[in-house]
């Protein structure tokens, strides 16, 4: 076969091939109606297939379908939740600032009212124990509160609410459920000053543990800013051991005996010569002083001392 | 390479279909597959959007629940690809607001023929025509205009003549010469 014809057979073979290319499009729009009828067939029979089942319409390909699809819903869905949480969240930052806010000043609120629940729980506690005091006590009390503290870093006393006009005299002691405070030591008819008893200037006689059996009595008096009393002029073949408590002896001419000052926290041992110097911590909680009460104690009256020589006034008596 | 890519939009498609509806009730009420039913069937393709219309419909038939006929949306969407074919081979609708109505005969053809194929068959429907139909009809016209818009971009010639043509604006602005004459 020569060239010539060759090239004649391989331009007919691409005539032919676009004109069946040519008459299949053709043929397909003029069958498509066909087609349609077909489908649309296919599809009516189909349902009256599916129709004919009213129980359970479980075909083969709606599993399998399904089956194939699922892991791709799965995926969608989760990145469709993803992505509206995600929006959520930003159109959530609009409120979130007047919504932080308003949270804000319910938090300042509730801290408000927490407090100041706290502070009614703490006061009723000392008012019970006030009135404890109160009922116990064998002598008249006078309830105060502390209404002022001295000003000045040099001084340790207190303004208390209650004054002449309420039967506060000088040198009562005052008490509060802890122990001794300290004693009065100004008044004014409507207030009056108490030096507390952690002031270097006061003094109380004192017993290490109970009174009666111990025989470490010693003076009590303030260290001052530490907050811790001194027990001096104990002997020093006492027993005395940290943890002990010290009561009043009533022998200061100020305190009645009895009453509670605070308990050992640190012993310094004496001997035979020398006396144990023993600290005390308050049992009175001085640095929060509140509410207090006046003992309306007044000691007994004690004979005047002789002051002359008894020879000499034996010979004038005589 | 043009048919794998229309099983993908068509995949994507029906599988969006399923899951939207999970994230957010309302989006249900878009008919995707139909979207692109009637974007393949504008292309004045017979036998392709035959094809793609009971494809999408007996995909969309299996993939619900057990009270859908199975055949009932291949039926709807295949007769309403047939037509949207007929009426794009004798009128003019590639403006992009001529598609608009078009889509919204479709949606509201389809329903109509899917609810009816199950009162025919006496098959019950959970919801009442009246309270879904337009709610479909709207939110199918909004969104499929934009789809339709979108798959212009990735399916048509003349936007991929148009994209040539923009890659090659672009090189001659950044031609040296160009500079070179500035100069």
């Amino acid at each position: 076969m020569s060239r010539k014809q060759l090239l004649l057979t391989h331009h007919a073979s691409l005539i032919t091939v676009f004109m069946a290319v040519n008459r299949t499009q053709k043929e397909i729009r003029q069958r498509a109606p066909w087609w349609l009828v077909g489908l649309l067939f296919g599809n009516l029979a189909l349902m009256s297939y599916d129709a004919r089942d009213d129980v359970t319409k479980q075909r083969l390909i709606r599993v399998w379908a399904q089956a194939v699809a699922s892991p791709f819903q799965r995926a969608t869905s989760g990145a469709g939740g993803a992505g509206v949480s995600f929006f959520q969240k930003i159109a959530s930052w609009r409120t979130a600032v007047a919504e932080n806010e308003q949270l804000k000043q319910r938090v300042a609120q509730l801290e408000t009212e927490v407090r100041q629940a706290r502070i009614d729980h703490v006061e009723t506690e000392r008012l019970r124990a006030m009135l404890d005091l109160k009922e116990k006590s064998e002598y008249q009390l006078i309830p105060a509160a502390v209404i002022a503290r001295d000003p000045s870093l040099w001084f340790n006393t207190v303004t208390i609410n209650r004054g002449s006009s309420s039967g506060v005299g000088l040198n009562m002691p005052v008490v509060m459920p802890g122990g001794i405070v300290g004693r009065v030591v100004a008044t004014s008819p409507w207030t009056a000053q108490v030096m507390l008893i952690t002031d270097d200037k006061s003094a109380a006689g004192a017993a290490v543990g109970q009174l009666g059996e111990s025989s470490a009595l010693g003076s009590v008096r303030g260290l001052g800013e530490n907050g811790l009393l001194e027990m001096r002029y104990v002997s020093g073949l006492a027993e005395v051991k940290v943890g002990d408590f010290v009561v009043t002896t009533g022998q200061d001419g100020i305190y009645p005996q009895g009453l509670n000052v605070g308990t050992v926290v640190e012993v310094k041992s004496g001997s035979a010569t020398t006396p144990h110097t023993i600290h005390i911590k308050p049992g009175a909680r001085i640095d929060s002083l509140e509410e207090l009460a006046v003992l309306q104690y007044r000691p007994p009256q004690r004979p005047a001392p002789d002051q002359t020589l008894p020879n000499v006034d034996k010979g004038r008596k005589q | 390479m043009r048919q794998l890519k229309i099983a993908l939009v068509l995949s994507l498609a029906l599988i969006l279909q399923s899951s939207l509806g999970v994230i957010w009730r309302p989006l249900t009420y878009i008919d995707l597959p139909l979207i692109v039913v009637v974007y393949f069937a504008l292309q004045r393709d017979a036998l392709q959007a035959l094809i793609i219309g009971v494809a999408a419909g007996l995909a969309a038939d299996a993939l619900g629940g057990p009270k859908s006929l199975l055949g009932a949306a291949g039926f709807s969407k295949t007769l309403t690809a047939y037509l949207i074919v007929s009426l794009a081979t004798r009128v003019n609708i590639d403006n992009p607001l001529a598609r608009i109505p078009v889509l919204a005969g479709a949606a509201l053809f389809d329903d109509t023929v899917y609810v009816l194929l199950h009162r025919m068959l006496n098959q019950p429907l959970d919801y009442r025509f009246i309270d879904r139909a337009p709610l479909k009809l709207i939110s199918t016209t909004i969104v499929g205009t934009l789809i339709l818009y979108a798959l212009d971009l990735f399916f048509s010639e003349r936007a991929r003549q148009r994209r040539q043509l923009a890659f090659r604006r672009r090189v001659a602005r950044r031609s040296p010469l160009k500079l070179r004459r500035r100069k």
